[in-house]
Order: structure tokens, then C-alpha cells, then sequence
């Protein structure tokens, strides 16, 4: 106990009680008692330390109390007079910002690196116009009004690598939700990836297609054209078929804006 | 292994929590132990002369090791979350406190400090939340403090200090100086902790 007492650097209190400590121990004779004193000595020179490094601190006194007052103006605090409405602020109301602040300057003096994200995952997804083309084009060619149901995006929080997932699973849904209807017919692969409003987009939908490719849920083929036209793999082929088709073939496709205009 | 070893360096920093040398081993590195050094230094060339990035040891013992940016200081607005910018102003504040106060608080003293700018350790805040879990957790784990138990106190007390992260990340003399800037003084005002700041370079 008395512990702030000792560490008050007017006090000699610390002194004193080591005088009596030495005192003391002439009368001991039992190593209980050799041991109090030693557990004394040590909590002793722990005070002792603490009261060295007050003084060394207090060589430049420097004053909490105004720093934090600067802080809070540097916040941008709205200092009003009446202090009587709530005991959470007294003085005075912090902007929203106020952190923001302090944390702008800050970011001037830590070398700190950035955090690394993938460019990918800001993408904002939206249904992509070829869907809407095929579905034009089945009502166009059978007058009915089959509406291929499009995959509800929720809002895209998830990781970047789970949003790829799901733009390739969109996308295997629509080839096929296409097919259900009409299963003999392979949809053109341009008609089905080109987007006529975004370059961007069109390029897009093409990596996807490609990883339905390599999964081997989608083939490509050329019809009687040479045209390429793609179509869902049946979910459940013969075992030894599928085993086949770990040939691995590489097509590069070249698709330049000239080209897709 | 190079580069795979640099994507993994720059993965793992997002938690700004300290990369062990085990973890590089066992996850990039693997089957080339006996090129580890080497694979290491080339990682760190390329993530200085691509990235502008330095790769640290802070622990030789434990051999843990941080990403520190190595770019003279930019003009201009940061591209950096609001969130991430919050906790370094708050941080910023802590380290300018230890470090005036002889580089070494009592936590009694820091969340006393802490109440005046209305960030109360047994309150959520508006901006932070858990506050002292912030402090006493986030920050100490990514080693930007250091909070050691101060021995036969009762009921336990502890002291704050720099951690090696901070240490690398920034100086004596721009804490000093931003405190200088907040006060509207000059540095020298503090005559003590200016021999400090600038003896420590």
C-alpha cells in the first residue's frame, strides 16, 4: 500500500522505510523473516525505478491535459457554452469526421504499407445483355414467353474469388436453362458472350465461359459453318467417356474492339 | 517461387500482423529450404524495386517479419479506408503519449488521457467499438504496442511502450513533430524529448 505516496518525489517515504527494513533485519534470526525482507528489498527497487524514471519525464514536462485539448480542436470540435445536457460531453461536440481527421495527418508520418486487394473484386455485377439477346431470340424463333429466370444478386460482399464463382454458376444456369428448352440446338458461342453495348463486358463473359470450359460443364464445338457454338456437358455422361476428356486442348481467342463492333 | 513467395508476403500483410518465417516455409517455400535465404532476399529486391516496399525482420530471435513502405512521403490524399485511417489517428495519439511521457505509461495513466478525448475503455465507441480490445489486442498483435505486466502489483498493472512495428514505422522526431503541429509550439519546446528525437534516427 502506500505505494503513490512513495512514488510522490517530494516524499522521502521510500527512504525511510528502507532505514527501517535495515533496522529490522538485525533482530531477524528466522528465514521466514529473511525472506519478507528480501520480498521487500524487491518491491523497494521497483518503486525506486519508477520514482528515477518520473524525474527523467518530468525534465520536459510535458502536459496531457493541454495536448488533449489541442486534439480535440485539431478534430474540429464545436465548443459551446452551456456544459449541462449530457455528462458524455461536456464542453463541446465532436464532428463526425473528427477521427478522420487525426488519422489523415497521422498517415503522413507512418511508412506503412498498403493493404493489398485484388482489382477484380470491385466489379459491380449486373444481369449481362447477352442473357436478355437469347431470350429475345426464343421468343423471336417460338413466340413464347419463356423468361429465363435471372439469378438474384444480393449485394456482393462477399470475397472476390466467391463472386467469380457465382458469375460462372450464373452462367452455366443460363446456358442451361437455354438448353432445357431446346435441347438440340447449341447457341452460337459469339451470340452467346458478346455484349453489344460493352467491350468490357463481352471479355468478361468470355472468362467466365472459359471456366465452365475447363471444368468441363460447357463444350465447344464448331457447327457445319466452322462457326464455334457451345452447350452444356450432360451432368451424368458414361464413366469412360469422361475420363476421355481429360484431353487438354488450348484455343486463344482474339477478339479486338474492331472486331466486336 | 520468387514471386509466389511475394504474393503471399503481400496477402499476409493485409492483417498487418506479423509474418513468421515458419509459415513462409511451410506454405511458398516448402520443398527449396536450402534456397530459403536466397528466395527471401530476391522476395525482398522484388518488393522494393516493384512495390516500393521493405521487407523486416523485427524479431530476429523468432524470425517474424513485416512490410514497411519504403516510398518517400506522398502529397495528396491516401488511398486508404476510412476505418484503417481512423485507427492510425488514434494510434498516432497513443504513440505521441507513451513516447512525450518518457516512452513508457502506466495503462491507468494512458485510458485517463484517453477520457479526456472521450474514448472510454468501458464504452463502445461510435468510431472504434470495443476500444480496448482495439488497443489491447489489434494493435499489440500487429506490434505497433507493447504491454508488458508491471511485476507485484495488486490488483496487476501494466505499461505501455513502443512495439517494433511502430519503431519501424515511424520516428521519434515525426511524433514529436506532429505533436509540435498540434500544439501550434516548436519541437524544441520540449527540450528532452527533442535530444531524444534526434538522437534516435
Amino acid at each position: 500500500e502506500n505505494r503513490e505516496a512513495m512514488l510522490n518525489s517530494r516524499s522521502n517515504r521510500l527512504t525511510e522505510a528502507l532505514e527501517e527494513a535495515n533496522a529490522l533485519f538485525d533482530g531477524v534470526c528466522r528465514a521466514r523473516e529473511a525472506a519478507l525482507d528480501a520480498q521487500f528489498l524487491v518491491l523497494a527497487s521497483n518503486i525506486g525505478k519508477e520514482k528515477a524514471n518520473e524525474l527523467h519525464s518530468e525534465m520536459s514536462a510535458f502536459d496531457s491535459t493541454a495536448f488533449a485539448e489541442d486534439l480535440l480542436t485539431f478534430m474540429g470540435i464545436n465548443r459551446t457554452e452551456e456544459t449541462d445536457d449530457s455528462e458524455d460531453d461536456p464542453g463541446g461536440f465532436l464532428p463526425g469526421d473528427a477521427w478522420k481527421r487525426v488519422g489523415e495527418e497521422a498517415l503522413k508520418y507512418f511508412k506503412r504499407a498498403p493493404v493489398f486487394h485484388y482489382m477484380l473484386g470491385s466489379f459491380k455485377s449486373e444481369p449481362p445483355v447477352p442473357k436478355q439477346r437469347i431470350e429475345r431470340q426464343k421468343k423471336a424463333s417460338r413466340g413464347k414467353a419463356e423468361q429465363a429466370m435471372p439469378a438474384q444478386l444480393k449485394k456482393m460482399e462477399e470475397s472476390h474469388q466467391e463472386a467469380t464463382e457465382k458469375e460462372v454458376e450464373r452462367i452455366l444456369r443460363i446456358l442451361q436453362t437455354h438448353f432445357e428448352n431446346d435441347p438440340n440446338t447449341p447457341i452460337s458461342f459469339f451470340d452467346f458472350v458478346i455484349d453489344p453495348n460493352s467491350f468490357a463486358r463481352t471479355v468478361e463473359n468470355m472468362f467466365h465461359v472459359s471456366f465452365l470450359i475447363r471444368d468441363g460443364l460447357a463444350r465447344i464445338k464448331l457447327d457445319e459453318d466452322e462457326l464455334p457454338v457451345i452447350e452444356p456437358t450432360k451432368p451424368s455422361g458414361a464413366g469412360e467417356e469422361d475420363s476421355r476428356a481429360g484431353a487438354r486442348n488450348q484455343v486463344i481467342i482474339r477478339l479486338d474492339q474492331r472486331e466486336w463492333k | 517461387q520468387v514471386s509466389e513467395l511475394v504474393q503471399f508476403l503481400l496477402v499476409k500483410d493485409q492483417k498487418k500482423i506479423p509474418i513468421k518465417r515458419a509459415d513462409m516455409l511451410k506454405n511458398v517455400i516448402r520443398e527449396y529450404r536450402d534456397a530459403y535465404s536466397e528466395i527471401v532476399n530476391k522476395a525482398g529486391k522484388t518488393l522494393q524495386e516493384v512495390f516500393g516496399l521493405q521487407l523486416v525482420e523485427i524479431d530476429s530471435k523468432r524470425h517474424t517479419y513485416i512490410l514497411i513502405n519504403n516510398l518517400p512521403c506522398a502529397e495528396g490524399k491516401y488511398l486508404c479506408r476510412d476505418e484503417e485511417k481512423e485507427k492510425m489517428g488514434l494510434l498516432l495519439i497513443i504513440l505521441s503519449f507513451i513516447f512525450m511521457k518518457g516512452n513508457s505509461v502506466k495503462d491507468s495513466a494512458l485510458w485517463e488521457f484517453l477520457h479526456l478525448l472521450r474514448v472510454y475503455p468501458g464504452r463502445q465507441h461510435q468510431v472504434f467499438g470495443d476500444v480496448r480490445k482495439l488497443v489491447t489486442e489489434e494493435f499489440v498483435r500487429q506490434k505497433y504496442l507493447e504491454i508488458t505486466p508491471i511485476p507485484l502489483t495488486d490488483p496487476q498493472e501494466f505499461k505501455y511502450q513502443w512495439g517494433p512495428r511502430a519503431e519501424k514505422e515511424i520516428s521519434k522526431k515525426d511524433v514529436l513533430n506532429a505533436v509540435a503541429k498540434i500544439q501550434g509550439k516548436d519541437p524544441t519546446f520540449w527540450s528532452s524529448q527533442y535530444s531524444e528525437a534526434e538522437a534516435t534516427r
